[in-house]
């Protein structure tokens, strides 16, 4: 699985890190960075908790 | 009636009424099935209550702009920034606000909202009843002020007169202009207080907010004291009145809700999703005004230029197309895309710090209350507008605790 954030999109609400620390960090304003695209198989359920709680859908999942 | 609430010949939904503020998702749900994109009754404002229509007009501040003269209501002499204003000039504002907005700093004032939660419960917590308005979600978001402000906490009572002035002026006669010449009296007051403010600091720096904006620079340049004003007028009234509301509507549904209250009893680690959901079915803050900048049409409905939109949010965050089971409150919701903070470049400034102190009030009440009801024969009552429940007798056994 690949994790992405659009940065034009996010805004900064902050429910991806505070949901999914291990996936998903912030920058100094509070918007979204992800440090690793590739989601290890044990933190995909993370991911998608991200994804589905972003309420500007900046969040954007591949699977593989 | 709030079953002709919108009403059924003109589609106009009256957003002023009593029953309305007290319970505004049938409404919602009518507004989404019949007239999507309607009109206000006395106003004639274009009301728009469709997650993906408030959304795009939340995203699209050129067409719904934020910038409009809510001076003379709010008793300001300018916008205030940055909320008032519009990108490009309030993204410059929002990179240097953000980061003293950041999760990370909210959690170094959340011992501090803690300490005064239980001071506050302390009071009345052996009497077995209390208003919980007035004694607990009023005072409590002005102590995150205050230490957000770097102010002493000797300075509560003076916020908490001067937030009142600007929302509630005490009217004492019939003349319709009184309430504008007292908010702007009020406005004057917070002015100068915050000049002196900015002079101290001035004279020596300080490591605090107004010592933050006296250093900070957009594009080389430092703030002027009319933009810290307009800044800090903005942090005094934005973030007392929507955390005592979601605070009030909060303990209301869980009073009348006990099922969904003892689960976060006997799970507190529950509570955070919790305030997500009750964020999402209460949307304390249930609109949005916007002006709107240029004719558009939405589904069908023309919205001419100058005129002021009113955006939703409480409609959107009820709409079924956008949430399953969307009148169902579930502290398990998975996927919970809510917008009780807005969206797009006018996120609420304050949301991390809302959310630490709905956790720290909401944790700290639980463990000291668990169990408590809407006191017998009596009806909370809800302002229109931001929903402040502005009576709500709350009573539980009153017990000696062996420890605070």
């Amino acid at each position: 699985m690949r994790v992405r954030v659009d940065s034009e999109l996010c805004v900064g609400h902050g429910r991806c890190y505070v949901l999914a620390p291990s996936v998903f960090g912030e920058d100094e304003r509070g918007h979204c960075v992800i440090a690793n695209e590739v989601v290890p198989p044990d933190r995909e359920s993370q991911a998608r908790m991200g994804e589905a709680n972003c309420p500007e859908g900046a969040i954007e999942i591949e699977e593989e | 009636m709030a079953a002709n609430n919108p009403d059924p010949k003109t589609g106009e939904v009256n957003l002023f009424s009593p029953e309305f503020a007290a319970c505004p998702q049938p409404v919602f749900r009518r507004l989404h099935e019949q007239c999507p994109v309607t009109r206000a009754a006395f106003t004639g404002s274009p009301v728009i209550s469709r997650y993906d229509d408030v959304m795009w007009a939340l995203r699209h501040p050129e067409i719904f702009s934020s910038e409009m003269e809510m001076a003379v209501a709010l008793g300001t002499e300018r916008p205030m920034i940055p909320q008032q204003i519009d990108p490009p000039a309030q993204t410059a504002f929002r990179k240097i606000l953000d980061p003293r907005f950041s999760r990370r700093r909210m959690s170094e004032i959340e011992p501090a909202i803690r300490a005064h939660a239980n001071a506050l419960i302390d009071e009345f917590i052996d009497k077995g009843e209390c208003e919980f308005d007035h004694e607990f979600a009023i005072p409590l978001p002005c102590t995150a002020f205050l230490s957000l402000m770097g102010l002493p906490r000797e300075e509560l009572d003076l916020f908490l007169e001067l937030k009142d002035g600007i929302i509630r002026p005490r009217v004492t006669s019939d003349d319709p202009d009184e309430p504008t010449r007292l908010r702007a009296a009020t406005g004057q007051r917070i002015y100068g207080y915050f000049e002196r403010m900015i002079d101290e600091r001035t004279r020596a720096p300080r490591d605090d907010m107004i010592g933050y904006l006296l250093e900070a620079e957009i594009e080389g340049k430092k703030l002027s004291r009319s933009d810290i004003l307009d800044i800090c007028f903005l942090l005094l009234l934005g973030g007392l009145d929507t955390v005592t509301s979601t605070l009030g509507c909060n303990i209301a549904f869980l009073a009348a809700n006990p099922e969904h209250r003892r689960r976060i009893v006997e799970k507190p680690e529950l509570i955070p999703a919790a305030i997500e959901e009750l964020l999402r079915w209460e949307t304390p803050v249930m609109g949005v005004p916007r002006v709107v900048k240029q004719d558009v049409s939405i589904r069908g409905v023309e919205i001419k230029a100058g005129e002021i939109a009113m955006l939703l949010l409480g409609a959107a965050d009820t709409d079924a197309a956008a949430f399953p089971n969307a009148d169902a409150v579930s502290f398990d919701r998975e996927r919970n895309r809510h917008i009780a903070f807005g969206a797009g470049p006018h996120r609420c400034l304050g949301s991390h710090l809302a959310r630490m102190e709905l956790t720290a009030a909401m944790e700290e009440w639980h463990r000291r209350i668990p169990d408590y009801a809407i006191k017998p024969g009596e009806t909370p009552r809800v302002s229109p507008g931001i929903r402040e429940v502005q009576y709500l007798p709350i009573v539980w056994e009153a017990r000696r605790e062996s420890m605070p």
